[in-house]
């Protein structure tokens, strides 16, 4: 994990490349209780909300958001996490998952990190964007 | 000329990040002068960034985007008088009467991202609708997909408009990604809209903007 | 004229309890399962002791799967066809442990128009706390939803 006085405004959190299958999405939508059919995982009912085909839950994407933060600056790192769901995000394709660190400050005691941090697509979709605020360790 | 702060509704960006941004920015050998925040429909009369302006030397200017039934407008120059003529949160206003609105009123209204999809100008052009007043239009839009920005540089060739570059920066790290460049200096509000009305400008990427121009 | 949205404005105000919520070891198995996690501390007590923690906890969006559980009132919005989920916040602010009973606590935060890609949308943003069994407050969740035309 890394400490606060090694980070620099610019640095980046990964790109980690994730894939969101059609099963690992319909667990996700039993553990949430997601009431079926659903557009997530039912075909039809995306075509009729206009969707191009089954999409990933915006939750299901938090969730793997916040593991790029978590595997970087420690399971209890999160402080804020606050995303802004742009465009449909579709199943069993490659998701690029990436921090760029925007602003350092000490507050209260705590080392703070802020980074935006942006899901895209191979042809340059911007799928889930917004802003994190994670905590560090000073040494 | 294009960028959204926390007073957004859908920003998650401050001022402040912004212009420490920008000193990255120009660590990397970038030259960015400035920036205009155009919240999305409303002008912040009551924010004051000066103090942050002076302390990290980024000239930082107030418009707005308004949302109107032709698609969002940036408007450059508000005045009180504009904002009695115009209620800025009508998300269906007509396009047409706020441009003419601006103008009275010192102001200058003009079409962002014209080449989106299902808001852009190039769209309600299609659907027989005309805009005679349109002289430019945001022709670089740094939130823009695939084939929006190509389409708002076919609608500027086909109808003969100029173009301004602007971010719609809604992140810290996406300012002045699009940004356009003024052949007079940039002091004030008044002073872009005059230098939008004497046409002396160009879009520009960040990426082609090493040490170069604003 | 501006739009003049239609809904239930006498929601404003008031707090809709929901729960208790417990956090089984197989909720926090299921989560994981399904997103791919394999933080140590989110697995198993062992990882999350050596990690600092009395025992196993669950991942920071844990609150943001069981916020979709609580069921909220009809605002009531006349406008739209088609509802999405348009954004989310969480801000943890204590650690959830497996075995902790959590009570939400839901209010209505805003509701405006605005117009995008898909035309004309009205936003419809929720606030809920999440409370532990101590009475401790472990997260605070935004979310908004976009109702469209």
């Amino acid at each position: 994990m890394p400490y606060y006085d090694e980070i620099e405004l610019g640095d980046e959190i990964g790109p980690v490349e994730k894939v969101a299958t059609d099963e690992e999405v319909a667990n996700f939508c039993d553990v949430w209780g997601a009431p079926k059919p659903n557009r997530f995982t039912d075909p039809d009912v995306a075509a009729k909300a206009g969707m191009p085909g089954t999409i990933v839950p915006g939750i299901m994407t938090m969730a793997m958001m916040a593991q790029l933060l978590t595997d970087w600056g420690g399971p209890g790192s999160i402080k804020d996490l606050d995303l802004v769901f742009r465009q449909p995000v579709p199943h069993n394709r490659p998701l690029t998952l990436a921090a760029t660190i925007t602003d350092l400050r000490e507050e209260d005691g705590e080392n703070l990190v802020e980074c935006d941090i942006l899901m895209t697509g191979t042809e340059g979709e911007r799928y889930v964007g917004g802003k994190a605020i994670v905590v560090v360790a000073g040494r | 000329m294009h960028s959204h702060s926390v007073s957004s509704d859908d920003s998650r960006a401050t001022v402040e990040q912004y212009v420490k941004w920008i000193q990255v920015l120009r660590k990397r050998g970038h030259t960015v002068d400035g920036i205009v925040l155009t919240e999305h429909r409303k002008f912040d009369f009551d924010k004051d960034y000066s103090d942050l302006a002076g302390q990290y030397d980024v000239l930082v200017l107030k418009g707005s985007e308004l949302d109107t039934r032709y698609g969002h407008f940036l408007v450059y120059g508000v005045t009180q008088a504009l904002t009695q003529a115009m209620d800025f949160s009508d998300v269906h206003m007509d396009a047409r009467a706020l441009m003419q609105a601006a103008r009275r009123h010192d102001a200058i209204a003009l079409p962002a991202h014209p080449g989106r999809f299902g808001i852009g100008l190039t769209d309600y052009i299609a659907q027989g609708e005309s805009f005679d007043d349109v002289e430019i239009v945001e022709l670089l839009n740094g939130g823009s997909r695939k084939g929006e920005n190509e389409r708002a540089e076919e609608l500027c060739k086909s109808h003969n408009l100029l173009g301004i570059g602007g971010s719609d920066a809604h992140l810290t790290s996406h300012i002045a990604t699009c940004m356009t460049d003024f052949k007079t200096p940039i002091k004030t509000e008044n002073d872009l809209v005059e230098a939008l009305l004497g046409k002396e400008f160009q879009p520009v990427w960040l990426k082609n903007v090493v040490n170069g121009a604003s | 004229m501006a739009m003049e949205l239609e809904y239930d404005r006498s929601l404003y105000g008031i707090e809709h309890v929901a729960g208790p919520f417990e956090i089984t070891d197989e909720i926090i198995d299921r989560a994981n399962s399904s997103t791919g996690e394999t933080g140590p501390a989110f697995i198993s007590d062992a990882g999350a002791k050596e990690a600092g923690y009395r025992g196993r906890i669950a991942p920071p969006t844990l609150c943001c799967i069981l916020v979709r559980q609580v069921s909220l009132p009809d605002v009531k919005v006349k406008f739209g066809r088609t509802q999405m989920h348009a954004g989310q916040r969480v801000e943890p602010k204590a650690p959830v442990y497996a075995g902790d009973r959590l009570t939400a606590s839901s209010h209505l935060k805003d509701v405006y128009a605005k117009t995008g890609r898909s035309g004309t949308m009205v936003f419809v943003v929720w606030e809920t706390t999440f409370t532990n069994q101590d009475g401790q407050v472990v997260a605070e969740v935004q979310e908004s939803f976009a109702k469209r035309e």
